[in-house]
């Protein structure tokens, strides 16, 4: 399968300017070799200073252990997955995959195929709670864009569900969804769903 | 976007009939349920392709029942 690539634009947080980027619809071995080599070092000298202060394990960043070789691996050739990746500046800025079979809890959508949002991760750099000063911004923005529209074009009318980590529910209800509450299946995750309506009004915003 | 194929589908009058309920019922297309059909058809396979079974459990009871494939 050829990977269809688009053209994004990011916010360089020093400058105030827009960055040029690839939205992906793939998740390939440049990427899994970015986070491997460039993510992990940046993450585990985050963690390191965090152990080092003395920061309790609950207030590291909730995404520290996932292993996207592992996650990409999982799904190889099932139809029901599918990857995005961002990259700018000849590297790789975020990733985010998909499953295609799930459906809505929300009480207008019961039952109807969504697209659910099973991990979405910004490049250690990218991210405001790790450091002085993201690189970036919009990445994650981009991926939340991407699975919508995959949403859309598969027919499911921009229906998109997810699990949030705590250090995300915020930005969840700032894009307009509809906290459904913790799920006690799912850790205690707090679980999000957009609407139809509420992914038109996002990507009119977008 | 992906690049899609087209392709005729011969199906009796019982299938139609339970494709167009279910695109009303789920809300999504004929195309989208029989493109949905497939990817869990093929999670299912893989699945049970490495020894694992397909089981029901009614939430109330706990009974659990397996589904056969064949």
């Amino acid at each position: 399968m050829t990977t269809d690539v688009s053209t994004i634009y990011l916010l360089d947080v020093a400058t105030g300017g827009s960055i040029e980027a690839e939205l992906r619809d793939a998740i390939e071995q440049a990427q899994l070799d970015d986070w491997q080599v460039k993510w992990q070092p940046a993450l585990l000298a985050v963690l390191q200073d965090l152990a080092r202060n003395g920061v309790p394990m609950s207030q590291w960043p909730q995404s520290w252990h996932w292993n996207w070789a592992q996650k990409t691996a999982q799904v190889q050739g099932l139809l029901a997955f599918r990857g995005f990746s961002v990259v700018a500046c000849g590297e790789t800025q975020g990733l985010a995959q998909v499953d295609l079979r799930k459906a809505g809890r929300e009480p207008s959508q019961v039952g109807k195929p969504l697209v659910y949002l099973d991990y979405l991760e910004v490049a250690p750099w990218n991210r405001p709670e790790l450091g002085p000063a993201p690189r970036m911004r919009g990445v994650g923005s981009a991926l939340i864009t991407a699975a919508v529209a995959l949403s859309v074009d598969e027919g499911f009318k921009g229906r998109l569900g997810l699990h949030s980590l705590p250090q995300a529910d915020a930005f969840y209800r700032k894009i307009g969804m509809t906290d459904l509450g913790q799920d006690s299946a799912y850790q205690n995750l707090s679980y999000f769903e957009m609407t139809v309506e509420q992914a038109r009004a996002f990507l009119e915003e977008e | 976007m992906v690049a899609k194929r087209t392709m005729t589908l011969n199906l009796t009058d019982a299938e139609m009939r339970v494709l167009d309920e279910l695109s009303v019922r789920k809300d999504i297309t004929k195309t989208a349920v029989l493109r949905q059909a497939l990817r869990l058809y093929q999670t299912i396979d893989a699945r049970v392709d490495k020894g694992e079974k397909l089981l029901f459990e009614n939430e109330a009871t706990k009974e659990k029942a397996e589904l056969m494939l064949l």
